[in-house]
């Protein structure tokens, strides 16, 4: 059985859902995999650690988890601090499981993925930067007067405006005229704003276990930075990773970094490659997979 | 220079600005209960790492001038009100934290502690898998929704508590009679179980590569409460086992923690068991109770004097 954490309208579980039935393999889509009338039994002793997860009082015998959630706990029904505390207990306890099946798991999270979910380019910096990958630039600040003189310090480069992204969203706003400089003063008096150089048109590329989709046929630039990409991808420990490139002024960059791909962001011919190869690394044709270090 | 993230309220934060003062070594408080009002940030990534200043009420501070970090998040209970839509405004605290957590992320100097190092603390039985990684012995665990299961766990090991399984505080409780008789709540959502582990509690500091070991001597299960059950708590300083000693520093190093409290316990048989890891710990009432230098420590590694200090800028500069 492959369990795909995830909603049945998220269109990366519906894909591979298909091209595993297709293949005549068993597979499943799961929002909540550790709540009623589901039965974990998760023991770690002397012995090592064993897991087993029940549904219909049957054991579901995994063969692959592909994570496109992270087991939400419906509220209704609950008071809001009890509801608190079952989420965050329910998280917890599917990062444990999650992390110690002996059976593929994509993106298998650590916690530091499981619990800051899609962070923001920011965030991403420092491996970027380690791995060589040319970044925008960007500026925190709370003063108005900064955020004015990165916009035209742009302006003098040929750039016009610049992007407000809010660090803990994900839609950027681009900040060009008088009244949005003022918009953005208004925001700082209350938090600092995070800017942006803008760039060019995107485009979104997939890396799945070390080979890289791209949404179109990219130029040289975006194919010299494939081995880079893919290192990025190994060092952050997943196997599923969205990268966007995107052109500055001084080139091509990365612009965004996403652990959770979103399909919508492809063309059916990419998307479709991406599911297949997404499908061929849950569940290879041929075995030969390594459980986790730390099962024993 | 070194930068304080905290509040002057938390006795812990009060502590470490305290010895960095006492060390002669300079720093800058940026006061979470206030911050981002009353503060001037302007941080401008580039192709390098982040330059820019950080300015509080009277001073200024260059990020290149910063030695090292010490940070300590507040709750909303530790921020002072703000006027507004609760909402947007909790939205935008948020907000400031974040970007002040990506720069710290960034910072190529020692900071204690990095946000990632932290976030294993929020899953007690993941961090139990890293610990175990690390070479340090955890207790018989259960995690289940199945009310038999946790009968049958109670049955092989005797004695089992039960405790929270994410990063909420929760007291440790035995499993008696009136929680048998709730287990039938279990199908809401799994609970964790362990074994309860006879010995004396040890609570380990690794500050850099210093380990600071505090034998705690109580009958309460758990110690932190003592009070509550009407039990007294003693505490002395404590020389691990070389091999226990290098599993804790492997495991913060692992888990990226510069500074970590780690709870252990210490059975009849001379063995030591892990309970989990503590990335933000209140090591004020160790130090108190028992005159450990576990501040001074701190305040050398902050000013970079140690050698996993230095050891830090060479990682982050990579």
């Amino acid at each position: 059985m492959h369990l795909l954490l995830g909603h049945s309208w998220d269109s990366c579980c519906a894909g591979v859902l298909a091209r595993l039935e297709a293949r005549g393999l068993p597979a499943r889509i799961v929002p909540a995999p550790l709540t009623a009338p589901a039965r974990l039994v998760w023991r770690l002793d002397a012995a090592g650690l064993a897991s087993r997860l029940n549904w219909d009082d049957q054991e579901a015998e995994l063969a692959g988890v592909l994570v496109r959630g992270t087991g939400w706990l419906d509220p209704a029904g609950w008071d809001p601090t009890d509801h608190a505390y079952m989420q965050a207990e329910i998280l917890a306890a599917t990062l444990a499981w999650l992390a110690g099946l002996p059976c593929p798991v994509i993106n298998r999270p650590s916690a530091a993925l499981w619990y800051r979910g899609r962070a923001s380019l920011l965030t991403w910096r420092t491996l970027l930067r380690s791995h060589g990958l040319p970044v925008p630039e960007q500026l925190v600040t709370n003063d108005p007067g900064e955020a004015r003189n990165f916009g035209h310090r742009l302006a003098a480069l040929g750039v016009a405006g610049a992007v407000y992204t809010p660090l803990t969203g994900e839609t950027g706003y681009l900040v060009a005229t008088d009244a949005g400089w003022q918009g953005l003063a208004a925001l700082q008096a209350r938090a600092p704003v995070c800017l942006s150089e803008p760039h060019g048109a995107p485009l979104p590329a997939c890396i799945i276990g070390g080979q890289i989709v791209w949404d179109c046929d990219p130029p040289p630039e975006a194919r010299a930075l494939e081995p880079r990409l893919c290192r990025l991808a190994a060092d952050a420990g997943l196997d599923f990773l969205e990268v966007v490139v995107a052109p500055l002024r001084r080139g091509l960059a990365v612009v965004r970094v996403d652990a959770m791909p979103m399909l919508e962001h492809y063309a059916p011919p990419a998307q479709n490659r991406i599911l297949d190869s997404l499908t061929a690394l849950l569940a290879p044709a041929t075995v030969s997979y390594a459980a986790p270090e730390a099962v024993p | 220079m070194i930068l304080v993230c905290g509040g002057l309220a938390d006795g812990v934060t009060e502590l470490v600005c305290a010895r960095l003062a006492d060390c002669g070594y300079r720093y800058r408080l940026l006061d979470l209960a206030h911050y981002p009002a009353g503060y001037r940030v302007v941080w401008h990534w580039t192709d390098a790492g982040p330059a820019g200043v950080i300015a509080g009420p009277d001073w200024t501070l260059d990020l290149d001038a910063i030695t090292g970090v010490y940070a300590r998040f507040l709750g909303p209970e530790g921020r002072m009100p703000r006027e507004g839509d609760p909402e947007a405004t909790a939205a935008l605290q948020f907000e400031a934290d974040a970007g002040l957590m990506a720069l710290l992320e960034d910072l190529p100097c020692p900071v204690v502690n990095r946000i990632g190092g932290g976030m294993s603390n929020n899953s007690k039985p993941y961090q139990a898998l890293l610990l175990r990684r690390a070479g340090l012995k955890v207790p018989a665990t259960l995690v289940t929704s199945d009310p038999a299961e946790a009968r049958a766990f109670q049955g092989e090991h005797g004695e089992v508590i039960y405790k929270s399984l994410s990063g909420t505080r929760s007291i440790v409780r035995r499993l008696g009679p009136d929680q048998l008789a709730r287990l039938a709540f279990l199908h809401h959502g799994p609970a964790q179980f362990q074994a309860f582990v006879p010995g004396r509690n040890v609570r380990v500091h690794t500050v850099g590569d210093r380990v600071f070991a505090t034998r705690i001597e109580t009958e309460a299960v758990d110690y932190r409460y003592a009070h509550l059950d009407g039990f007294d708590v003693a505490m002395k300083p404590a020389t691990l086992p070389a091999a226990v000693e290098a599993a804790c520093l492997r495991a913060a190093r692992d888990l990226d923690l510069l500074f970590a409290g780690i709870d252990l316990k210490e059975m009849p048989d001379g063995e030591y068991v892990c309970f989990e890891v503590n990335p933000c710990p209140g090591f004020i009432y160790y130090e108190r109770h028992t005159g450990q230098p576990i501040s001074a420590a701190l305040a050398d590694l902050l000013n970079g004097t140690t050698p996993a200090g230095r050891l830090e800028v060479r990682r982050a500069m990579r």
